[in-house]
Order: structure tokens, then C-alpha cells, then sequence
């Protein structure tokens, strides 16, 4: 099956450098996970913002074994929930403080959207964070 | 504010529905036990307890395995009513599924059924072979249940990085220290001393060793993970009026219930520390008229700590923030304030899939008829809380399940 028009317009954002949330062109709401209507209004006239990639950090865990088939490779890895300032929320990488390091992140801390080169965005289409200066 | 819902049965009528008869067999690592031979098995034992026989059944609701899509399409197919040879005079045989919440989903509509008349005597089934599974094959399958793949998969996320962050927020929000999220898993174990059916029934457990177990994704130590393990157990359900038929003299009924679905993808839950348990708690109390001080026992989804302790308090078993400390205090352990999951719960008899609250609600109408062995049956258990989660703990949902007389 050709990768959905939604799916693939995220994952060259990313490429990109930049982090879109769907934005419904109809009632003005941004939705994530980008759905295929929009879940305030039903419309499915949809498009895209880019997020100032500014947010708090509901909770994260460092994952050091049992990594899923394909992802033996990047353990030790973190993995958080993001509540963007836009509204919405998503699953995303965590930058290590330093190597294999992730002991200064704390819940409800202030991350920001780490834009990554091409083919990192491609080898792994999620959007990474790290804790935000200050 | 919480509809008000209420059941469309008295207790007591002809129509309403009961639990009258429960079947397991142990859980852990059981390789040569082959799948349909274990269901079989707790079939006839589930039939026995009700005082049947395979032909009084008219209807099979099977519970899903996780481990293998061969031996699920046997049970979505009706391997089972062949099995127990009522081909030819069951009605309907079918499969219900919402993850580990499948049995109080089930209940529902095995109680639909039976109240409205669609069936007569439903038999519940439930077998799983997680233990036998390759571990590794497991979790590539797990990362992709409850997960959505397009747009989380690419992170690497499996099922203890779910119960990882969702622990990391319970302790942030409660203050809970280390050692009190594994005096959860302390209480859980103590009850699986007491159940030979445990995959742990011979393994003590402290919180000292849960706490130098490695730590397998932050904070989680390997102790505070379910082991994946064999299980089945199954249950019967007919009318009052049947169980009455058949010179029953006592069953268990259920006085209400309430869910909550807050999420799909746990990276949508508004609040990993509180979950759906506030909503379906509020539900459940409306159509009961209980209240949570009304429970001898509680038998809350445990695959994490935190699943457990965020569901004492959504349920108003323990305070706002001070579900990890209430099991440290002791008052979940056997003669504790309000025994919490008395076979072990998933993390100490047993994580078998979808049958880990299977095995809990099993329990829970065990101890309501007063069938349990006597080192760990709770004097005088009248009425439980039954609370079951499903996929990245997108639900809560809560039965109210209470002993009852069924006269002449």
C-alpha cells in the first residue's frame, strides 16, 4: 500500500527540519495525530501549521532492553510525551544529556523540537526533543 | 458528571443474570500443555463448579489468545463447541476482544444475552500461551498492539516503555518513592504465597530484591514487569431463574458497572496518573448505588504498579496520591483493610494476555462463592470490585459483582 498523503507529508517535514501539526482549515483546530477528518468538525479539509516545536514533558522512560525487532541497535533509548504550547500532544525521541545519559530530565520539564538531518528523519520518522536552555 | 444508567434487571428476577461456576488451571511455564487441551480443561472444571454439563451450554464466548493466530482462528471458528460435542445443539459461539479488558467486556454482553434471553447458559473461555511464546517475537508483536504504527512505531516504543511512563507520572504526581511503587508488587506477591495456581506461588519476594533487579526501562526494574506466562480459566453465566431451576442456592450478580475509554495511543491520555478511573468509577457508583467502601475485596489490573495504584484512587479505595502508599501500609495484603487481587494479579500469577483480567474477575467470583482455598478465602466476601484495562491502558472498566440467595 503507497504510504497515505498524511503520513508522508509529516515524515518530509520532519526532513525538513520541521515539525507540522494538521490544522483543520474549517474550524481552525489543530489535530494530533493527523486524522483523515478532522475529530472537532468532521471536515476534511485539512492542511498543515508548523509548530514552534515548544512544550512540557508529560512523562518519558529509558528503555534498556527488550527493544522491538529493528531497534536492538539504538538501546539504551528514551522515549517521552510531549503537550506541545499548540494543544496537542505526541510520542517522541529524548536527546541524552550525555551519552547514554537522560538523569536531568524530569516530568512537566520544558523540552524543544531538535531538528534532525534527512536521513536520521528517514532511518527513524519520529520527531525528537530535548530539554529547553534555562 | 456521570450519566445514570441503570440495569434493566431487578436483582433477584427470573432474568437476572449470575455467575455460577469458575475453572483455572495453573499458570507459568507450561510447554507440553497444548492449547486446546488447557481449554478443555478449564471448561469441564468451569461446567463442574456450575453443576452442568457440556449440553446444558448454548452459548461459548471466547476470550482472544495473543500468542498465535492459528489457535485464535480454532476459537473464533468453534474448535471449542466441537471439543466439548454440543455441535449441533449450541446456538452461538463467538469471540469478544478488548485487550485486558476483554472479560468485563464480556460479562456485559454474556449478561445482555441472558437477561434479554438471547442465551440461556454462556460459557466464558480464556487460554493464552505467553510462556511458551518466543519472548522476543512477543514483544515485536506487543510494539504493535495498542501502538499506532504509522506514527509511533518509528520510536521504538513496546510495552514496558507504557508502563515505564506511566509509573514516571504516577511518581512524579504522588510522590511516591521506589520502594513504595514495589511494595505493590510485595502485596501482590504475598497473595500469590497463598494461590498454588501462581506462576510464583513458591517465590517470596521483597522490596530490597525488586529494587537490585536491573533496571529494564527506567524506573522499571525487572520484577515490576509481568512475566508473560501459560493461563487458562473460564466461567459460566445463566439467569436466576435457571441457577434457581437447577437447585442453586447461592451465585454472584452484578450490581453495576462503569468504563471509561480515555485513549487509544498513550501519547493522547490527558493525565498518565489518573487514566479513565475517575469516569468509570462515577458510572459504575450511579448504577450500583455503591459506593467504594461497600468492596470486601478489589481486584484492580496490575500488569504495572502504577495501573494499579492509579486505579485505587480513580475507584476512592485510597487518596488522591497515596494508592503506592496505602499497599505500603499493608491494607491490600491478605488480612489487610481490603484485600487487593487475591490469586497474585498479573504480576505475580501470571501475565497470560488478555487473560490476565480473566483471572482476576475468575477470582473475584470465586471468593464471591465462597470456593476459594481456605488459606486464602476472605471471611465473609460479599461484594468485589472488578477493575480490567486493555491495550496502552486505554480504558478502565469496573464491575460490581456481589453475592447472592436465590431462594426457592
Amino acid at each position: 500500500m503507497k504510504t497515505p498523503a498524511i503520513v508522508s507529508e509529516f515524515r518530509e517535514g520532519l526532513a525538513q527540519g520541521k515539525l507540522l501539526i494538521q490544522h483543520c482549515q474549517d474550524c481552525d483546530k489543530p489535530n494530533m495525530w493527523p486524522r483523515y477528518a478532522c475529530p472537532h468538525c468532521q471536515s476534511e479539509n485539512l492542511g498543515w501549521l508548523q509548530s514552534k516545536g515548544e512544550g512540557v514533558l508529560h512523562s518519558f522512560c529509558v528503555l534498556r532492553q527488550g527493544a522491538p525487532a529493528g531497534y536492538e541497535e539504538d538501546l539504551p533509548y528514551a522515549i517521552g510525551v510531549v503537550k506541545l504550547d499548540e494543544g496537542v500532544q505526541l510520542l517522541v525521541r529524548l536527546e541524552a544529556n550525555r551519552p547514554d545519559d537522560w538523569s536531568d530530565y524530569l516530568c512537566d520539564d520544558r523540552v524543544s523540537f531538535v531538528a534532525v538531518d534527512a536521513a536520521e528523519a528517514e532511518r527513524r520518522p519520529c520527531a525528537q526533543f530535548r530539554r529547553s536552555p534555562g | 458528571m456521570a450519566e445514570n444508567w441503570q440495569l434493566h434487571v431487578s436483582p433477584g428476577a427470573d432474568n437476572d443474570p449470575v455467575f455460577v461456576g469458575v475453572g483455572e488451571i495453573p499458570t507459568g511455564k507450561f510447554p507440553d500443555r497444548s492449547f486446546i487441551e488447557a481449554l478443555t480443561k478449564v471448561a469441564l472444571l468451569a461446567l463442574k463448579d456450575a453443576g452442568m454439563v457440556p449440553r446444558d451450554i448454548d452459548t461459548i464466548m471466547l476470550i482472544p489468545c495473543l500468542h498465535g493466530a492459528a489457535d485464535q482462528a480454532d476459537l473464533v471458528f468453534s474448535r471449542m463447541v466441537e471439543e466439548l460435542g454440543i455441535h449441533g445443539s449450541a446456538k452461538s459461539s463467538y469471540m469478544v476482544h478488548s485487550g485486558g479488558s476483554t472479560s468485563d467486556n464480556a460479562t456485559r454482553a454474556a449478561h445482555g444475552l441472558i437477561a434479554t434471553g438471547h442465551a440461556q447458559n454462556v460459557l466464558v473461555l480464556q487460554c493464552e500461551r505467553w510462556g511458551s511464546a518466543d519472548l522476543n517475537e512477543m514483544i515485536t508483536m506487543l510494539a504493535k498492539n495498542g501502538i499506532p504504527g504509522e506514527w509511533e512505531l518509528p520510536t521504538g516504543i513496546q510495552f514496558n516503555a507504557i508502563g515505564a511512563m506511566i509509573t514516571r507520572r504516577y511518581m512524579h504526581a504522588s510522590g511516591s518513592t521506589a520502594e513504595e511503587m514495589a511494595s505493590v508488587c510485595v502485596t501482590l506477591r504475598n497473595w500469590a504465597n497463598l494461590n498454588e495456581n501462581a506462576m510464583f506461588y513458591h517465590k517470596p519476594l521483597t522490596v530490597e530484591q525488586i529494587l537490585a533487579s536491573r533496571m529494564v526501562a527506567d524506573p522499571l526494574h525487572s520484577y515490576e514487569c509481568p512475566p508473560m506466562a501459560d493461563g487458562a480459566c473460564a466461567f459460566v453465566m445463566t439467569s436466576t431463574g435457571n441457577a434457581r431451576k437447577r437447585g442453586l442456592t447461592t451465585a454472584v450478580r452484578v450490581a453495576g458497572s462503569g468504563g471509561c475509554v480515555s485513549h487509544y495511543c498513550l501519547s493522547q491520555e490527558a493525565d498518565q496518573a489518573v487514566l479513565g478511573w475517575p469516569l468509570a468509577a462515577e458510572r459504575a457508583w450511579n448504577q450500583s448505588g455503591w459506593g467504594p467502601q461497600d468492596a470486601d475485596i478489589a481486584q484492580i489490573y496490575d500488569s504495572y504498579a502504577a495501573v494499579t495504584t492509579t486505579g485505587l484512587e480513580g475507584i476512592g479505595i485510597a487518596a488522591k496520591g497515596e494508592g503506592a502508599r496505602w499497599c505500603a501500609a499493608g491494607h491490600g495484603n491478605p488480612g489487610g483493610k481490603l484485600p487487593l487481587n487475591t490469586n497474585g494479579g498479573l504480576l505475580s500469577a501470571g501475565h497470560t494476555g488478555v487473560g490476565g483480567g480473566t483471572a482476576l474477575l475468575v477470582e473475584g467470583v470465586r471468593q464471591l462463592l465462597h470456593r476459594a482455598p481456605s488459606k486464602r478465602q476472605v471471611e465473609n466476601c460479599q461484594r468485589a470490585i472488578i477493575g480490567g484495562s486493555g491495550g496502552s491502558y486505554m480504558d478502565a472498566q469496573i464491575l460490581l459483582l456481589e453475592r447472592t440467595k436465590l431462594g426457592a
